[in-house]
């Protein structure tokens, strides 16, 4: 076969190394090497305490070719207000700040503060990449953890009964200019979101479904399928909000049964019958009011 | 890779907490227990094409509209695209793994359109060796002898065609109707190969106007005489006039005798000859009709050419077996018929027919055409060389005698066209092999492609060397990740309506268009082979994959990939596996 020119799907420039701390498999830092390839070199990220606090790497080395804050784990939101403030002070305006937590950093312990910004509408970009729990310490429930997810501290005898919280219904409530939904099974889609998000002025929020194999209990080579069933089952829809009004639906999936995404997770190996159809039952009454949200 | 920074003392240390090098100090290759390779595998179509076309490879260039390059690698093994994109029951479609998932791949009317592409394209490209003073002479111009001379002209010998009718072809000039092969398309083919250096001699009997022994004094020969005696159906009758055998009515109506006809036609028999005639009656204005002994499912034909000849409106009886033809004065009249009933599975695992005792009734008939089987005519062929009323070879076509080759419908193998071409590019590859003192047997195992038998010429002349291809690991519809394709019926072939086309003989089934060709390409899963889609590399959690230099393909840094394998489930078909480390 002869030389054909090349089209690349998704920008050439690697901003993210190799060598850095991740599990294999892992859908967190997969993420963050198409957010950087979107971005561009110009950006800063802010990192609470997380995953990927670990997965930069130990001083005195990093993981990505931009500057990095490593912050505690409430202020993600309020470093990143503060960061963009000084960086206008300096004449930086162009330059990118990102602030990236994990789904404890921002639906639990960063709460107040993320809410804090969006409501002042800051001028920075919060990307949380759900992993659905408190991983990095050892898999503990956090308000994100879905119904009936098994974790060290929703044990099968003593599961999680309530629903995940809905972070971008709240996000949308506080009506920030833009807010999206991406997974990392949808690169095209992952990286145009952040290029626009790049583009607008004003306090950015994107969600990131990012598998994690030891915490979901898959093999380390499914998490691209793992995202895709999401997708598909209309579990994790596809989504932009502007200003908390405009719905857009990226994708609509045929909708293939949550079974084929609860089943291939060893959290959810416990789910009685009951329980799938509950939550069959429960994505289908929200895909609903999402589609009356979005016409 | 980043460098390892060593602090020796406090005074060493930043005044602030920074980073002062990358993570990729960090080979966190050690943690791999799992190693995915690029590794290309054998598509199924390939290995269900008797002539082991690289099907993948031209569906490749076809889909990015480089018809030129989809040509050479399609004559690469097979110098008779446009015959074959017409007359080939295309087994490639049946095994194609799209089947799985929507409709099979229209592979015959892809490679039709190359075909015409190619039609006027030369065949010099193809010489790969300097000329040899060897002397090959080949019995018969069907579609195995010129096969044959064709791959033996591209490896430098001096080929001799000696074909007894008076135009080459075979049962491509003389068997097969114009409706399904128009002959210009066939002689532009044909005329290539004689340009290219392939000498064809006409009208010249081996055994009989070249004596057997003077055609051994050559380096080596092939035959592949074909077979083209009409089996008789041996019932009363069979001497009157009005009885014609099936392959001689078609080659007097290619040959452009008129042959008249009465009305009523009965054709026996459920083969390609069966169908062949009975729509050539049709065409003639007869109301002709088929009679089998078995039902529409043991029919033997292409199911295309059943489906078309049902399309034609020509009533087929099953279950019945003519036992007697009456005649009036000589002439024939009717035909005597009895009625059978399927019983247990013969030697070929289709059920035997049993006659029905006491069925027996009369049709009338004006013509009686035979198309029950044909078989050899092996008189002027060596008896030793003769066994169970074949030529017998191994799989390579090599017989008993040195230098003694066969192939086409004389070996033990299906009678078709696209098998006859692979008979013949084995026998080339067998013969050169002897010729140089070698064994073609050794090279088995590097030529073949899949487990079917097929061999591929482009391996046996370079190896194939560079990436590395899994000839005999053929890809099934559970290695393809369908996520990355989405549903789409496969393109239609033009043809002419039926009004139309019974009344003449214009071809039937028309060529599809450039862009068609290439949406229909576009369906191809490329089974076992990187096209180049960028999967492996987008979703990389690593940054381990990278495209190549050349920018051809992509490399897997060893030192950082931790073996998570996502390359390897998400590429879409099957050209990555993961081995395990150490092995």
């Amino acid at each position: 076969m002869n030389h054909v020119d090349i089209q690349p799907r998704i920008p050439e420039p690697e901003l993210m190394y190799s060598g850095h701390l991740a599990c294999p498999g892992c859908g967190a830092s997969l993420a963050m090497r198409y957010a950087l390839k979107a971005l561009g070199n110009n950006t800063m990220v802010i990192i609470p305490a997380c995953c990927w606090s670990i997965i930069a790497g130990p001083f005195p080395y990093s993981a990505l070719g931009v500057p990095i804050y490593h912050t505690a784990f409430e202020t993600a939101a309020a470093v990143a207000s503060g960061m963009k403030a000084a960086l206008d002070q300096q004449g930086k305006s162009d330059v990118t700040v990102m602030a990236w937590a994990g789904d404890g950093g921002t639906y639990d312990i960063g709460f107040q503060a993320l809410s804090g910004a969006a409501e002042r509408n800051e001028d920075f970009l919060y990307v949380c990449y759900d992993n659905e729990a408190y991983m990095n310490t050892g898999i503990q429930r956090s308000s994100s953890t879905p119904f009936g997810a098994w974790t060290t501290t929703t044990p099968e005898n003593h599961r999680k009964e309530r629903p995940k919280k809905d972070i971008v219904g709240i996000l949308a409530a506080h009506r920030i200019p833009y807010l999206a939904t991406v997974s990392v099974a949808y690169p095209e889609d992952f990286i145009r979101k952040f290029q626009k998000a790049r583009s607008i002025r004003g306090m950015k929020f994107i969600q990131i479904l990012s598998p994690c194999p030891p915490g979901w209990k898959t093999a380390d080579d499914q998490s691209i399928h793992i995202s895709r069933l999401a997708v598909e089952s209309r579990i994790f829809p596809l989504l932009e909000i502007e200003h908390g009004e405009k719905y857009t639906l990226n994708l609509e999936p045929e909708g293939i049964s949550v079974r084929d995404y609860l089943e291939a997770q060893g959290r959810f190996r416990k789910l009685s019958e009951q329980d799938v159809a509950y939550i069959q039952n429960e994505v289908d009454r929200k895909w609903e009011m999402l589609k009356r949200q979005v016409s | 890779m980043s460098k390892k920074i060593t602090f020796t003392s406090i005074a060493d240390l930043p005044p602030l907490v920074v980073s002062m090098g990358t993570t990729e100090v960090n080979a966190t290759g050690s943690w791999r227990y799992l190693r995915p390779v690029y590794h290309d595998k054998t598509a199924p179509c390939i290995e269900g094409c008797p002539a082991s076309e690289d099907i993948e490879q031209y569906m490749y260039w076809a889909a990015r509209g480089d018809f030129d390059k989809a040509w050479e690698v399609l004559v690469e093994e097979n110098p008779f695209p446009a015959v074959c994109g017409r007359v080939c029951y295309h087994p490639c479609e049946s095994s194609c793994n799209r089947d799985h998932f929507d409709q099979s791949l229209g592979i015959n009317s892809i490679e039709r359109f190359i075909g015409d592409h190619g039609l006027e394209f030369s065949l010099d490209r193809f010489k790969v060796a300097e000329e040899r003073e060897q002397k090959i002479a080949v019995a018969g111009a069907g579609p195995a002898g010129l096969a044959a001379a064709y791959h033996l002209r591209r490896l430098g010998y001096q080929v001799t065609v000696y074909e007894k009718e008076e135009k080459p072809g075979g049962i491509l000039q003389y068997g097969i109707p114009r409706y399904r092969l128009p002959k210009h398309i066939l002689e532009a083919e044909i005329m290539r190969l004689e340009r290219f250096g392939v000498e064809i001699k006409t009208g010249v009997q081996v055994g009989k106007d070249i004596p057997w022994n003077e055609f051994l004094q050559h380096d080596a020969v092939f035959l592949a005489v074909g077979v083209h005696k009409s089996r008789k159906l041996n019932v009363p009758g069979e001497d009157l006039d009005g009885v014609i055998a099936g392959l001689d009515f078609l080659s007097r109506i290619n040959s452009g005798e008129d042959v008249s006809l009465g009305k009523n036609v009965a054709v026996i028999g459920g083969g390609n000859t069966a169908m062949d005639a009975v729509r050539t009656a049709l065409r003639l204005g007869s109301t002709p009709a088929i009679y089998y002994r078995r039902t529409r499912a043991e029919m033997p034909a292409i199911l295309d050419e059943i489906e078309e000849a049902e399309r034609e409106g020509i009533p087929m009886e099953f279950l019945v077996t003519p036992v007697e033809l009456i005649g009036e004065n000589g002439a024939l009249k009717a035909m005597k018929l009895q009625r059978m009933e399927l019983g247990e599975p013969d030697e070929s695992g289709r059920r035997r027919p049993v006659p029905v005792e006491g069925s027996e009734y009369v049709v009338e008939v004006d013509n009686v055409i035979t198309a029950i089987g044909e078989q050899g005519d092996f008189t002027s062929i060596p008896e030793k060389l003769i066994e169970w009323g074949v030529v017998k070879s191994d799989a390579f076509g090599q017989t008993e005698q040195r230098p003694v080759f066969a192939g086409g419908d004389i070996i033990e193998q299906p009678h078709t066209v696209v098998h006859a071409i692979g008979s013949g590019k084995k026998a080339a590859m067998a013969i050169h092999a002897y010729l140089n003192g070698g064994d073609i047997a050794t090279l088995a195992d590097k030529i073949h492609v899949g487990n079917k038998g097929g061999v591929s010429f482009l391996r046996f002349r370079d190896g194939h060397e560079g990436d590395p291809v899994d000839n005999h690991e053929v890809v099934t519809f559970e290695n393809i990740n369908t996520s990355y394709f989405t549903r789409k019926d496969r393109h239609q072939v033009p043809e002419l309506d039926v009004k139309t086309r019974i009344t003449n003989f214009e071809e039937v089934k028309g060529t599809i268009d450039r862009e068609a060709a290439m949406d229909e390409a576009l369906r191809c899963f490329n089974c076992g082979v990187c096209n180049m889609c960028d999967n492996c590399l987008v979703f990389c959690p690593d940054v381990a994959i990278k495209r190549r230099d050349d920018r051809f393909r992509y490399e897997i840094d060893y030192a950082y990939c931790k073996g998570c394998g996502i390359c390897v489930v998400e590429c879409p078909r099957s050209a990555l596996s993961l081995v395990p480390e150490g092995k």
